[in-house]
């Protein structure tokens, strides 16, 4: 397995690390308050980047569970593992930034509304997801049903979306707007460390991810022997490309 | 069983083939189900028991009855959480699904038999429990009484699209109860949402059933009916 050099990896946090504190001190210093709802709307610059950093995970899982289906490689799959772990942690930055927003501009923490709902039934999909793999035993059996319930979970998304719109909206204003050219800057910049992170966090959670199935098929394969020599043991099957997954990367 | 002695017929039509199969399997499920009557009485059982229990917990707290497309809503996820359950454990018996999966059968025509089977069960089940829900909650069906059954029907074909999908797919790792249930609801709370409000606006508004909300209900079965018919040879393991 090729690893990126250690060197590069750290400065590429330090890089995300110096984006993040650069936009905090542009939103500090050079951003205009919102005249209603004052210093508190600037949690929007953080809000709306993730949200689409946390579809875009969603989208990663999506793809690699088509992909591992099609292709049935545990590479895939670990992949997918990753973005919907931080499709997750991002889905809950989320719900608080989107709830701080709500306590501030209309004075409850929660309430109905289109918005929040989807959020809350996206991070539950995703919640699920993780469960489930985490419940699963056998790591084929686990990547397969993963996958299935990755692809149905992404499939729902958008009529999550459209059934939220039937709810009455009585407080959420039809879209966030920006009057001033500054705040749209600032939105801009704030999407380039968010990005990053969530990249960044995908690959270290897949290289996690690539680790472990890797031992854990070396340890499968230290304790039968017989899987040493895969190559010339094939195991007939009606289930064919099952058995062919259970020997690779030892190969 | 007849499907496994079925020659290759090659006078007859691929599909013909495939709606005899059906048949077959579809009537198999049914009279098991007929003769042992163990899934049936269960889940009818434990719907009636939600419906009652939330009745209490809300006290008639809930003004004209509206509560009643929520609290059915309940009943119908878990007695068919069951159902989907139920069906698919008898497949696990005796390993009948590893012999119906040597037989030449397609597996989308397993999915859409076992589909059938689940449908029929959760009707019959539907039956029961939502004139209690009605009858308890005392909400006046009388406005629109077609709209009501069309919107729940299309609400509960999804959703035995999805749980027969996902049933197939937690029967094959040991792992029951809860996990079934967990995998369902995130996926099928569109449905819940959609058509809860269709109703809400139908009959305490008096508006008109909505085309957005019947066309989310409409696309929700045809998304998931395709999907989980594609994907279910991927999850079905003796």
């Amino acid at each position: 397995m090729n690893r990126i050099p250690s060197k590069l990896i750290r400065a590429y946090w330090i890089a995300v690390a110096m984006l993040f504190a650069g936009a905090s001190i542009l939103t500090a210093k050079y951003t205009p308050n919102e005249t209603s709802m004052g210093v508190v709307q600037k949690i929007f610059y953080l809000h709306l980047p993730v949200a689409i950093n946390t579809f875009l995970a969603c989208l990663v899982a999506f793809v690699a569970s088509i992909a591992y289906l099609w292709q049935r490689s545990a590479w895939w799959d670990d992949l997918a593992a990753a973005a919907g772990r931080i499709a997750v942690q991002l889905c809950a930055v989320v719900l608080a930034t989107g709830m701080i927003w709500g306590r501030s501009a209309w004075n409850v923490w929660w309430t109905w509304s289109p918005r929040l709902t989807f959020s809350l039934v996206l991070f539950f999909l995703y919640v699920v997801y993780l469960v489930i793999r985490s419940s699963i035993e056998g790591r084929e059996r686990r990547a397969v049903i993963g996958s299935v319930y990755a692809i149905i979970a992404f499939l729902d998304v958008p009529l999550v979306w459209l059934s939220a719109r039937l709810l009455p909206d009585y407080i959420h204003p039809g879209n966030v707007s920006l009057p001033e050219l500054a705040m749209k800057i600032t939105l801009a910049v704030w999407f380039a460390p968010v990005t990053l992170l969530t990249v960044g966090l995908i690959a270290t959670r897949f290289d996690l991810n690539r680790a472990q199935s890797l031992a854990a098929i070396s340890k499968a394969a230290s304790r039968r022997p017989e899987i040493r020599s895969a190559s010339a043991v094939k195991v007939p099957t009606i289930l064919g490309p099952k058995a062919m997954g259970q020997t690779e990367g030892v190969l | 069983m007849s499907l496994a002695m079925q020659q290759p017929d090659h006078d007859a039509h691929p599909f013909s083939v495939a709606a005899r199969q059906f048949i077959l399997l579809v009537g198999k499920d049914l009279k098991i189900e007929a003769r042992g009557r163990q899934t049936i009485g269960l889940v009818t059982v434990l719907g009636l028991l939600i419906v009652v229990v939330l009745g209490l917990g809300l006290g008639g707290g809930t003004a004209g009855g509206f509560g009643a497309t929520a609290v059915l809503w309940v009943a119908y996820l878990f007695s068919g959480v069951l159902c989907f359950e139920k069906t698919m454990a008898v497949e696990r018996s005796e390993s009948a699904l590893a012999a119906l999966m040597l037989t030449p059968v397609g597996r989308g025509t397993i999915y859409l038999a076992k589909l059938t089977s689940n449908l029929a069960l959760i009707a019959t089940v539907a039956l029961v429990i939502t004139p209690a829900g009605v009858l308890f909650f005392s909400f006046d069906l009388s406005p629109a009484p077609f709209a009501f059954a069309a919107v729940m029907t299309l609400g509960i074909i999804g959703f035995a699209a999805i749980g027969t999908l996902f049933a197939a797919v937690v029967s094959s790792t040991r792992l029951q109860g809860g996990l079934l249930a967990m995998m369902i609801f995130p996926v099928t709370l569109p449905l819940v949402i959609a058509s809860t409000q269709l109703l809400l606006d139908r009959f305490v508004k008096g508006l008109p059933i909505g085309v957005n909300g019947l066309g989310i209900l409409v696309a929700f079965d045809a998304i998931f009916l395709t999907a989980s018919w594609l994907m279910f040879e991927l999850v079905l393991e003796p």
